[in-house]
């Protein structure tokens, strides 16, 4: 009895710490769908704006910057990079071979992360213990300030985005131009001004992912956005490319297949779940688990 | 005319996309060795007929016969093989070829299996499928056009290295997708006459769509008139022009544009 | 020859090497993202054939190429009927489960490494780079370069003309993913020691990118790009690091500027066109002006 209970509780506490690795990993997933969703560009960079997200809050922190102050900078600095992204792959470029851009921000990958290398060394940095014991405990589970931080503010996020998409202007444009792009010219839609939107909301998840990420695991490396960026690839191919809801199912499901395959299987396998995963849906159904427009009517 | 003679028999064929029906039951029949067109208002189903034939649509209904072989399940890429081979509205050579290796394209669908794919043909310059090319596209008056790269040559001179491109295949039956749209009288002309060549030993039946009467009229000796995916009319070019039925389906084409009957003396 | 000059050459034909394993699908009009998981096939095994079975490296290399070119094609059939974006995905993930196998593996170190006992210099190395651009070099001068080409610029009307589109793509898939199997045997027997953290996305990437660079549509290209990417930080006297952010920042420019890469086709011909007899471009030239 007791010991039903006792993995009743383990189950549950390693759903909860699934799901918090999951919303890092939907956030990311988000980002990238955003990106595929609207303007039909797979964005490589966007691993590299969690990093920068995440390593910024880091340096910042280390320099002393309280907290709060050191999480908006990092969101800062992270835009500001994605807007980079955008005018170096988007506006310049001359579609010889149709993945150049893709190849650009392929390329912006590897220029942040050796930057980073550049600039603070490639070691694992670890970021100082910030809210000593501030857990919150619910029916037996334990919520850390820094998980409940991140999944209220991805929550708040993602949910900003739903209504921006759904109720602004600027988000009926971005529907529009996800729909067809051809009938949106027609409409009017300013593709211009539009596609830095774009550069910058998903440059913010990114970031936010990354920031979450390092206040929650508190380690950071010039190369932390390989693996997770990853993940949220994955993440966005489960789910459904260019389908926000697909993709923070995506996530989800995820970070939920990473934490209990270490839980049951021990961490080698982890990897190999999740790649598995994502191999196994690229060839059953390669357009993941929900179709559809980009905010989701979450269609099968 | 029984299905054995025709080199392309359509049999009842009928395709839909989604809800809108296409080519509806459409049956008709090509006389080996000769210069057919295929005619009707624009969207009546002559592009799509072309697509059905070389396999880039399935069709839902009926069958296709090309020189007796029923073709209809036959995937898209062996129907080159079966002998028929086609031009595109919109020119599709390839751009990262030159000018000879995308007439050697053409060339592939004969070389058959692992040896037919390492035929080393641009490692040695007599290499008999070069030869070939070159003399093709010399024989086409496009011998200067050779290395060049096809993205920069002038429109009729594309259209003319992918006539010569589909002819490498040596086809039986040669489908031509609107061969003289955006050629100027001088070059619809020379269109005309190498056509003609072509054609002249009897081995080699044409399908043309066009739009353009007077060329019709001047190359083609049979005519099948499409409307909504159906066959309205056929006949020689004369008939048509007289047939009523034809004439209300381009009311407010140029009656006037004459549809002289084959063989008419091009005279002066 | 001084051992730091040597180290760069042999860096520079094993990624010769490399460069020609991520032209093949390249050519074919396919992004093959998981480059470093073949490499890394042929790097372990052509380290476990020698130090297990004590094969001669001159054995094992080209034997672990065509193991990694089998699995490619194992694998090809069903990652190959993705398209576009889903294909370059589906050969991420598959590296990814390749160095996430490596790592698990104990029998070859796993997160350790594996130490590889046979050694090769240069000169060896040297030979096998110049024999792998000699045979694609030779691959490319038959039908089966023309046919690449075809389907890389235009799919639907290759298939028309008779092409088999998906033999191809798998063909150009597993003979570039066997090349790369080669250029990971070359490097475990120089380096000595190698490890599955090394063979991951960052590698597969930057592989892609100075292909791209010396441009995929002549068989030059390759070579040019894998050239500039070794050697011209150290003509700027680069540390490790600026290295790659130099690369970076010129491909980002070379992308917005010239995405064909620094040797097109039309170059090529030009240059050459002498050479093969024909008047070439200056043919065209004075044809534009008869007409």
């Amino acid at each position: 009895m007791l010991r039903e209970a006792e993995e009743a509780a383990i189950l549950s506490q390693q759903i909860v710490n699934g799901l918090m690795l999951g919303s890092i990993y939907a956030m990311v997933a988000v980002a990238l769908t955003l990106s595929i969703g609207v303007l039909k560009f797979l964005n490589f960079s966007i691993p590299g704006l969690f990093m920068i997200g995440g390593m910024t809050t880091w340096a910042l922190i280390r320099a002393g910057t309280p907290w709060p102050l050191a999480v908006g900078g990092a969101l800062m600095i992270g835009a500001a990079a994605s807007l980079v992204v955008e005018r170096f792959t988007w506006r310049w470029m001359r579609m010889a071979e149709h993945f150049v851009p893709l190849v650009s921000s392929m390329a912006f990958l590897l220029l942040f992360e050796h930057l980073a290398v550049v600039h603070w060394g490639s070691e694992l940095r670890t970021l100082p213990a910030l809210f000593g014991n501030a857990d919150w405990r619910v029916a037996g589970l334990i919520i850390s300030l820094p998980q409940l931080v991140g999944l209220i503010s991805s929550i708040a996020l993602i949910w900003a985005l739903t209504l921006l998409l759904a109720r602004s202007r600027v988000g009926r444009g971005l529907r529009t131009i996800a729909e067809d792009s051809d009938t949106a010219l027609l409409l009017g839609v300013d593709i211009n001004r539009i596609v830095p939107v774009v550069f910058l909301v998903s440059g913010l998840f990114a970031a936010l992912a990354g920031v979450v990420f390092a206040l929650n695991y508190r380690q950071v490396h010039p190369f932390m956005g390989e693996v997770v960026g990853l993940k949220g690839i994955s993440a966005m191919i489960v789910g459904g490319m260019g389908n926000i809801w697909g993709s923070i199912v995506g996530g989800l499901i995820i970070g939920l297949v990473e934490v209990m395959s270490i839980g049951y299987f021990g961490a080698d396998v982890v990897d190999i779940a999740v790649y598995g995963l994502l191999l196994f849906i690229l060839f059953v159904r390669p357009t993941g688990l929900f179709t559809g427009s980009l905010v989701g009517q979450a269609r099968v | 005319m029984t299905a054995a003679a025709a080199i392309l028999c359509f049999e009842a064929v009928s395709k839909h996309f989604g809800g809108l029906r296409v080519i509806e039951d459409l049956t008709f029949a090509v006389r080996p060795g000769t210069r057919t067109a295929l005619i009707g208002p624009n969207g009546a189903g002559q592009t799509t007929v072309f697509n059905l034939i070389t396999g880039v649509y399935p069709v839902d209904t009926g069958r296709i016969r090309l020189d007796g072989a029923d073709i209809t399940d036959s995937p898209s890429r062996r129907r080159i093989g079966h002998g028929v081979a086609r031009s595109f509205q919109n020119i599709r050579l390839m751009p990262h070829l030159s000018t000879l290796e995308n007439v050697m394209v053409g060339q592939h669908c004969r070389n058959k299996g692992i040896g037919g794919v390492l035929q080393p043909v641009n490692l040695i310059p007599r290499n008999r499928w070069r030869t070939e090319a070159r003399a093709a596209l010399a024989e086409a008056g496009l011998g200067d056009y050779e290395r060049a790269t096809v993205g920069s040559l002038p429109y009729g001179v594309q259209k003319r290295i992918e006539l010569v491109r589909a002819l490498m295949a040596r086809p039986r039956l040669l489908l031509l997708d609107e061969p003289a749209a955006g050629l100027n009288p001088a070059e619809t002309e020379a269109l005309q006459m190498q056509l003609e060549r072509i054609c002249a030993g009897g081995d080699l039946t044409l399908l043309v769509v066009e739009h353009d009467m007077h060329f019709i009229g001047a190359l083609c000796e049979e005519v099948i008139v499409l409307d909504f995916g159906r066959k309205i009319a056929e006949g020689t070019p004369g008939e048509i022009r007289r047939n009523t039925l034809v004439q209300e389906t381009y009311l407010g084409a140029p009656a006037a544009a004459p549809m002289e009957p084959h063989g008419a003396a091009r005279s002066a | 020859m001084s051992g730091y000059l040597e180290g760069i050459l042999v860096l520079l034909a094993v990624n010769v090497v490399f460069a020609y394993g991520g032209f093949l699908p390249l050519a074919a009009g396919q992004l093959n993202l998981g480059l470093a998981g073949f490499a890394a096939i042929g790097a372990y095994a052509s380290a476990y054939l020698s130090n297990v079975f004590k094969l001669s490296p001159l054995i094992a290399i080209p034997s672990a190429g065509i193991i990694a070119g089998l699995v490619a094609l194992a694998v090809a059939v069903p990652v190959l009927r993705t398209r576009g974006i889903y294909l370059a995905l589906a050969t991420f993930a598959l590296g990814q489960i390749v160095q996430a196998i490596i790592l698990n593996l104990e029998i070859v170190g796993g997160a350790a490494g594996y130490p590889v006992a046979a050694f090769i210099r240069f000169p060896t190395i040297a030979a096998v780079a110049v024999i792998v651009v000699l045979l694609v070099w030779l691959l490319f001068g038959t039908r089966f370069g023309i046919a690449v080409t075809a389907v890389h610029d235009d799919e639907r009307v290759a298939d028309l003309m008779g092409i088999d589109v998906r033999a191809f793509q798998i063909a150009a898939f597993a003979l570039g993913s066997a090349i790369a199997g080669v250029g990971g045997g070359l490097y475990a027997h120089h380096f000595s020691f190698i490890e599955a953290q090394y063979f991951n996305i960052s590698l597969s990437i930057t592989i892609v990118l100075y292909v791209l660079l010396g441009g995929t549509q002549t068989v030059l290209g390759p070579l040019l790009g894998a050239a500039v990417f070794t050697l011209l930080p150290e003509v700027l006297r680069a540390s490790a690091n600026w290295r790659y952010v130099v690369f970076a920042a010129a491909l980002i420019v070379i992308m917005a500027l010239r995405p064909e890469g620094l040797v097109t086709g039309a170059q090529l011909r030009r240059l050459f066109g002498w050479h093969r007899g024909g008047p070439g471009e200056a043919g065209v030239d004075a044809a534009k002006e008869r007409a």
